[in-house]
């Protein structure tokens, strides 16, 4: 479970976890925050619907996953790291601790 | 995860917000990923319950064999209503989404209470459009897969684009990739519970909603096409026969305005919805 105390590094490991295995999809290489969610792992855009709601369960709680990712497409980017996720993740958690 | 039983899959969708209730459906081969990561469904949520939902075959909703038929597929749109327990609701419907909304209000008008069609085609109305081939969106997918070395055809042909994907090799996925971009190649491959079925051949039966039948919806329409939209003709049959429709155009988009121009497609929609609402 993923908690307002956990760190980046934990999360880090948390989503490496969730992704290593990901709807029967194994992802063999190492996962770490520079780790792309499209571009690395293959994924795709409803597969990041799904780790919305995955991550969701995880923290045991609603979180604006989809809004998040809206804001990183309208600014341009074009992929999600790991990183980003987990830095999401620990901004939400530590707001509504 | 929000998943629901409906007649023979479990529908996949997702509901923001709180307000009066709009229902946002995709297109043919799409799937609700395209409202939630283009910031319409955080934007709408503040005043609005925003339901999104993947359609059969698409996304994370099951995939029966067949019935891809607008008529089929606007019964589930009735079902999940239904059973969401959603009010008289304002949809929004991109391209065949369209389609199943204008089904669905002739089916039980009490459920709809406003319709925006977005670059919605009628196989109903096929004779209108007798170039729909020269379609960017078509013409421009031909032509990456020409490079590839592969031809999906001239005319819009969904069973010959599916079966050209599972033999793709690698180098022909990275000349799509350089061709379509990432987001392109995200798109194809997520295509594959889709191909298994008849809905590239269901899309494409009119299945009942004839341009006499189209004319007998009596809710407010919004007919919003794209600047370069391919279905002109059928926006203007929209306007000129339906009882209660208004025309707005997204500019600088030929089809796919969500993702050709997501600022000026998303005002829009908040704008008409505001307007269909009375606010």
């Amino acid at each position: 479970m993923i908690g307002a105390t956990s760190t980046t590094d934990e999360i880090v490991a948390e989503l490496a976890n969730l992704l290593r295995d990901f709807e029967g999809r194994y992802y063999s290489d190492p996962i770490g925050p520079d780790t792309r969610f499209f571009g690395d792992l293959g994924f795709s855009s409803i597969d990041a619907v799904l780790l919305g709601e995955k991550i969701e369960t995880l923290c045991g709680r609603s979180l604006p996953f989809h809004e998040h990712a809206a804001q990183l497409a309208n600014s341009g980017a074009t992929d999600l790291t790991v990183g980003q996720i987990a830095a999401f993740l620990q901004n939400c958690l530590a707001d509504r601790a | 995860m929000p998943r629901l039983a409906l007649d023979n899959f479990e529908c996949h969708y997702q509901q923001h917000g709180a307000g009066p209730d709009v229902v946002l459906v995709h297109g043919f081969t799409s799937n609700q990923a395209m409202w939630l990561f283009s910031g319409i469904v955080t934007t709408l949520a503040t005043r609005f319950r925003v339901t999104t939902y993947d359609l059969r075959g698409h996304g994370l909703s099951g995939a029966p064999a067949a019935g891809y038929t607008a008529d089929v597929v606007a019964r589930d749109f009735r079902l999940l209503h239904e059973r969401l327990g959603v009010g008289p609701a304002y949809v929004v419907g991109h391209s065949f989404g369209g389609v199943v909304a204008m089904q669905a209000a002739l089916d039980e008008p009490r459920r709809i209470a406003g319709i925006i069609l977005c670059d919605t085609y009628f196989p109903g109305l096929a004779h209108l459009e007798p170039n729909m081939e020269n379609a960017e969106v078509w013409t421009g997918l031909r032509s990456s897969f020409q490079a590839t070395g592969v031809d999906i055809g001239a005319a819009v042909d969904f069973r010959r684009l599916f079966d050209a994907l599972p033999g793709l090799t690698v180098d022909q996925r990275d000349i799509l990739q350089a061709k379509l971009g990432a987001p392109g190649v995200r798109w194809l491959a997520q295509l594959g519970p889709l191909t298994g079925t008849t809905a590239a051949e269901d899309v494409f039966q009119a299945a009942g909603l004839t341009a006499e039948r189209i004319c007998q919806v009596s809710q407010p329409v919004v007919a919003l096409y794209d600047e370069r939209t391919p279905f002109a003709a059928t926006r203007d049959f929209l306007a000129t026969h339906l009882p209660n429709c208004r025309v707005d155009t997204v500019p600088g988009s030929g089809h796919l305005a969500l993702l050709e121009n997501p600022a000026g497609f998303v005002e829009r929609v908040e704008r008409n919805l505001d307007l269909l609402a009375g606010r």
